[in-house]
């Protein structure tokens, strides 16, 4: 019996239902909490598990259980998906690995070669895939979608986006979302002269089926929003990953900031779709509503976070809602079937907004605007309250976590410069750049470890020192003391906050919670944390001593929870 | 020879002259290299998550050449990467660069630097946390080529007013334990769990905070203000003895 008991478990495949991954399993992906199908594993954005096999009185026993060395130098991103006990993830800048997600075995492998030079921002970096059917969709920093067979790696198809030279320069970074019978596509490019746009595709042949452009076009509504022939060059990406309302077929996606950065001269009015909200149709790429958080903006506060969709009674009725802490340092809460604002509170220290009007509109307060010799009273810093990382709600706890940063920084408003305007082909321009301390010299896992080296943001100020047009000693690493990290603990439907836990430098990771009432998550000098979602107590914790630069997910294999966070250049993966 | 004739030397792929080596450009490659390289090499090039660039030895070589194209394509397999910049913003950032490096000095101190050299030694005991060559403590950052990296103004400030600007990984901090202890010394690493220093005796020591009852960053730098210490005139010969200080030839 022993022996026939042992043949069977050989033959089994690693999978239990396996592939196809219908569109109905993604709606209903809560029905699965082994599996994590999506970027933010559920069409509303959650980044919740519903697995509890670890807790806050097992999570003590939880170690390491195997890790996936990836072997390379640049920010490890990504987020995983795990559908029945298969991984697959992606490697910068463009590889894509399926693993066996019991061991971490490599199953199989697939690559996209870039060309040497590209146009990313902050990095050539990935943040993971979608999955439809038996397809993995993969953005590439070269502008293009491409579908792989998820059983054996082969390419099925490649689109070319757009051309990734043009203008500023573009690329693409972020996770797709596979809609229905689509893909959608966002891309980055902000920080260039470029225009913005969503893109949806054909997720059996790869077919362009639409495009949003984010900044209208003329004879569109809101043309009049950009002063001259700003909107040409206006930026506006959506860099990050959306939501999907699959009752009302609405996408919701975030926009980023418009071009030039942090210099709104020549481009007067509010400019929109920039730092907003859009509503879109799904089969069409219809707009349906939309909100901006920061009327011409002038500091990089993109609004690309990933919407958190929550129904709830709110003023005495069900409401379907929306979910939002932003980069300009507020957290929204919006009905999202209308884009009714409803209310807004800071996270974060923040200086520019006194409050909002009734139709939710910031009123701005003077004398936050970059200037020349640099700016250091402007709060959120250059990389907001919130950025791209992932945050998380619990149905259990109700509570909206936020992993945020507080940071002094320098707002620096240099000359604007086009593409065309340089001594030769590259785009130019005086780079905006996070800068903060390395603090502690440990390498890539040291405090601050922050923003990434420039590779060409061509932005027109920044975290700039004063001086730094010219002479001058002017600083821009600012003490230790005056920047940190918080966990932050959010009741979406007041704004207020619950708890905080503090941690000692601004992350770049994201949080998620669990059924386990934990909330996961890891800090730039990489330690793995685990806090009760109830209190913020910090629980359990590991240092891997490298940058966490992505956020946690959670997944059974044979039966067994699992917790994955990339580490530095490692996916580190947990278990009890 | 077409080339020359054709286009401006900068713009030329075949000529490699770099126009802008003057103090002009200069200052402006150091308003670029502000821009884009002090978030690795450090405001002044002393390094930290990129390479010390104060020390006129490049990996990839350091003809105005080789700094062109390290700057302009990146070390490919690494985390230098390609600078988005004109062509003549990266020649300014090699003049900057070049500048950073260079072996001689370009201001004349006006001490004894044979004289100074004994006020560090002796009177200044400054050889008790600053090492030179191979002799010194490690308390504070090793001078042996610190005039080739500081200029005379920097040199004086960081006599008279040490907590001016201190290298982040000499950064003093004081730990008190929950048993009362008070240990001051340098931050060599810290992470929300833990925290490690050099104490004042030059021992490595590593605390779990959970363990500490307090932790003050408010006092940058061990170093004592020289002012009260060592008379002008001393003064000026230590910054003449740290500006000769030009590393191993």
């Amino acid at each position: 019996m022993r022996i026939a008991a042992i043949a069977i478990l050989a033959v089994m495949p690693l999978a239990g239902q396996g592939l196809p991954v219908t569109y109905e399993r993604l709606v209903k992906a809560d029905q699965e909490p082994g599996n994590w199908l999506t970027y933010s594993n559920s069409y509303n954005s959650w980044r919740f598990s519903r697995l509890d096999q670890i807790n806050t009185q097992t999570v003590k026993n939880l170690q390491v259980k195997w890790l996936f060395q990836a072997r390379h130098q640049e920010k490890f991103e990504t987020t995983p998906l795990v559908v029945d006990g298969i991984m697959y993830l992606t490697r910068p800048e463009n590889d894509v690995f399926a693993l066996d997600a019991e061991t971490g075995r490599v199953l199989w492998t697939y690559s996209h070669k870039n060309p040497e030079r590209t146009y990313n921002c902050c990095g050539r970096v990935n943040r993971g895939l979608a999955i439809l059917g038996n397809r993995l969709f993969m953005n590439t920093l070269d502008m293009h979608v491409i579908a792989i067979d998820a059983k054996s790696g082969r390419e099925l198809w490649k689109t070319e986006i757009f051309d990734y030279t043009a203008s500023g320069g573009y690329a693409a970074t972020g996770a797709p979302l596979a809609v229905k019978d689509k893909v959608i596509v966002g891309m980055a490019g902000g920080e260039h002269s470029i225009s913005g746009f969503l893109d949806a595709y054909d997720a059996a042949t790869g077919r362009h089926l639409w495009r949003f452009h984010t900044i209208p076009q003329p004879g569109e509504p809101n043309f009049g929003t950009w002063a001259g022939d700003s909107w040409k060059t206006g930026g506006v990406a959506t860099w990050n990953n959306g939501s999907y309302d699959p009752e009302t077929n609405t996408v919701y996606w975030g926009t980023s900031n418009p071009w030039p950065d942090y210099n709104g001269d020549s481009r007067a009015g509010d400019n929109l779709y920039s730092c907003s909200i859009l509503a879109l149709d799904a089969d069409t790429g219809k707009l349906k509503w939309h909100y901006q958080l920061t009327p011409h903006d002038t500091h990089d506060w993109d609004a690309t976070q990933i919407p958190i969709l929550l129904d709830a009674q709110f003023r005495g009725r069900p409401r379907k809602l929306m979910a939002w802490a932003a980069r300009n340092g507020f957290y929204y809460l919006l009905d999202r079937n209308t884009g009714e604002f409803l209310r807004a509170k800071n996270f974060v220290r923040q200086t520019w907004a006194k409050g909002f009007d009734d139709k939710g509109r910031p009123q701005v307060i003077p004398g936050n605007d970059p200037t020349p010799e640099g700016i250091d009273t402007v709060f959120p810093g250059v990389d907001g309250g919130a950025n791209w990382m992932s945050h998380s709600y619990s149905p259990l706890t109700r509570l909206l976590y936020v992993f945020a940063r507080e940071e002094r920084r320098v707002f620096t408003k240099n000359e604007i410069r086009h593409a065309a305007e340089g001594n030769n082909a590259a785009p130019t321009g005086l780079a905006a750049i996070g800068i903060v301390s390395d603090g502690t010299g440990a390498g890539r896992g040291g405090r601050g470890a922050g923003s990434p080296p420039n590779n060409g943001v061509f932005g027109a100020g920044g975290n700039l020192p004063p001086g730094a047009a010219g002479a001058g000693r002017g600083r821009v690493r600012f003490a230790p003391e005056e920047s940190w990290g918080k966990v932050v603990a959010i009741d979406p439907l007041s704004g207020d906050t619950q708890w905080e836990h503090k941690v000692l430098s601004p992350p770049w990771g994201g949080v998620m919670a669990t059924a386990g009432n934990l909330v996961f998550g890891g800090t730039v000098e990489g330690v793995v944390f685990a806090l009760d979602a109830r209190t913020g107590e910090r629980l359990w914790h590991f240092s891997a001593n490298d940058r966490v630069y992505a956020a946690p997910i959670s997944f059974l294999a044979n039966g067994k929870q699992y917790v994955s966070l990339a580490v530095g250049d490692v996916l580190v993966t947990f278990g009890l | 020879m077409i080339c020359l004739l054709v286009l401006a030397p900068p713009l030329c792929a075949q000529d490699r002259v770099n126009r802008f080596d003057t103090p002009e450009g200069v200052q402006q490659g150091n308003a670029l290299f502000q821009v884009h390289c002090t978030y690795c090499h450090g405001a002044r090039g002393e390094g930290g998550r990129g390479a010390d660039l104060t020390t006129g030895r490049y990996r990839r070589g350091g003809s105005d050449a080789n700094l062109f194209d390290t700057i302009r394509n990146g070390i490919p397999g690494t985390e230098m990467p390609v600078v988005r910049a004109t062509d003549d913003e990266v020649w300014k950032m090699v003049a900057f660069v070049k500048n950073l490096g260079a072996g001689e000095p370009r201001e004349k101190a006006s001490g004894d630097a044979v004289a100074g050299k004994a006020v560090f030694q002796g009177k200044g005991r400054c050889t008790g946390c600053h090492s030179i060559g191979s002799e010194g403590g490690t308390l504070g950052p090793d001078l042996s080529d610190v005039g080739r990296r500081r200029n005379l103004d920097y040199l004086a400030e960081s006599l008279l007013r040490p907590d001016a600007d201190v290298p982040v990984r000499y950064r003093a901090v004081a730990v008190t334990t929950k048993s009362g202890q008070t240990i001051t010394g340098i931050r060599l690493n810290e992470d929300d769990i833990s925290i490690q220093l050099r104490d004042e005796k030059d021992n490595f020591r590593s605390f779990f905070k959970n363990k500490l009852s307090g932790m003050r960053y408010d006092k940058p730098s061990l170093m004592p203000p020289y002012g009260t210490v060592l008379n002008k005139k001393e003064i000026d010969d230590v910054v003449s003895y740290l500006s000769s200080l030009r590393g191993v030839q």
